[in-house]
């Protein structure tokens, strides 16, 4: 199993009902494992859809949340900044279930000379504004990689609040930027 | 046409349908002509009401009646994404209702683009079924008619800026929001 199988079979083991994303070169593999498992194609399926921007994201998948499903969101965390107003002013103060992953960028096996200035600082800026935030890297297995996202999932509907679960590439067997 | 007029019109026209609207005066207008509990009212969060309806769109069961998004110029220019992500996924149960009145009238009446951009158009070119009304009654019609169509519906309505005088802030925990809001569609037996 590689990772980004990993990723989009907790994502679906959740019980995720619909899932929105926002492209990156590190998630494409998760988003081609959520369709294909979904009876998609070309980043499109029942209950798989591209969005546009990572604050209308939050705001479209936190919605799920109304109709006593969960959604979530695969995006990268450069994308937090644009995010925050939306995670925090609905998803958090309208406490509602979300599951969010995300890749993470600046580290290491980073080429960008300035994306670290953004995505360096992701993990404490998303716990000051009191999101949980569960990091994953090279040093545990797909398997653990998809029991994590899968109980991030069942932790965002048991506490009524959207999930981070970063995911960082570098020394797996997938792409880091 | 002034917005709690507007606002007395689709409260009429609203009672079955869940209703997302927008933050600050236009909420708490709306609450004071009724306080419902198919009205989601997003206290802050200027400029995702059309991604929450849209997302909700996508999620109710067939039988809901078409979610209703109360936006205004000002908020949707915060978040203009709203339209063509609206007219990419299509839902054909969204109904979006602009209140067009030029300026951000809960923040001192400072100009919005909508006096030279045409927010209609805009819908129109992202794939939206589109009318426009500029009184009570046009509205009323424009409403009806798009509860007809196929695909998402935008509705540009243009009102008078300001706000309605006496009118006390809302200041409902959002919680209580998210609990009414969710039971209302439980119960009705609409919820997937």
């Amino acid at each position: 199993m590689t990772y980004a199988k990993a990723v989009a079979d907790g994502i679906w083991s959740a019980g995720t009902a619909r899932v929105g994303y926002i492209p990156s070169v590190t998630v494409a593999p998760i988003i081609n494992s959520l369709v294909a498992s979904d009876d998609g194609a070309n980043g499109v399926s029942p209950r798989v859809t591209p969005l546009s921007r990572e604050e209308e994201a939050i705001g479209v998948m936190g919605a799920v949340a109304f109709t006593g499903e969960l959604g979530a969101v695969v995006m990268q965390d450069n994308g937090f900044g644009n995010a925050l107003t939306a995670l925090t002013t609905f998803t958090l103060a309208y406490h509602l279930p979300l599951l969010v992953f995300a890749n993470t960028r600046g580290g290491l096996g980073e080429y960008n000379s300035m994306i670290h200035s953004i995505s360096q600082p992701v993990p404490a800026i998303l716990r000051a504004a009191g999101l949980p935030v569960i990091e994953l890297d090279r040093r545990s297995g797909p398997e653990d990689w998809q029991d994590a996202v899968q109980e991030a999932g069942v932790h965002s509907v048991m506490t009524y609040r959207p999930v981070v679960v970063l995911g960082s590439f570098w020394n797996t067997d997938g792409k880091v930027a | 046409m002034k917005r709690i007029e507007a606002l007395e019109v689709l409260v009429s026209l609203t009672s079955r349908h869940p209703v997302v609207v927008t933050c600050a005066a236009t909420s708490r207008e709306l609450a004071s002509v009724k306080d419902g509990d198919n009205h989601l009212y997003l206290l802050d969060s200027m400029g995702l009401a059309g991604s929450v309806a849209t997302g909700l769109a996508l999620s109710v069961g067939p039988s809901v009646p078409k979610v209703v998004c109360v936006e205004g110029d000002g908020s949707l220019l915060m978040n203009p994404n709203v339209l063509p992500t609206g007219g990419y996924l299509a839902p054909g149960n969204l109904l979006l209702v602009l209140l067009d009145n030029g300026v951000y009238a809960s923040t001192g009446a400072l100009p919005t683009y909508s006096p030279r951009i045409d927010l209609e158009k805009l819908a129109a070119a992202a794939g939206w079924a589109t009318r426009s009304a500029d009184t009570t009654s046009g509205l009323r019609a424009a409403f009806e008619e798009l509860l007809a169509v196929p695909e998402p519906a935008f509705l540009h309505a243009r009102i008078e800026p300001g706000n309605a005088e006496g009118v006390e802030k809302l200041l409902i925990d959002p919680v209580s929001i998210t609990g009414r809001f969710a039971l209302w569609l439980r119960e009705a037996g609409n919820a997937v």
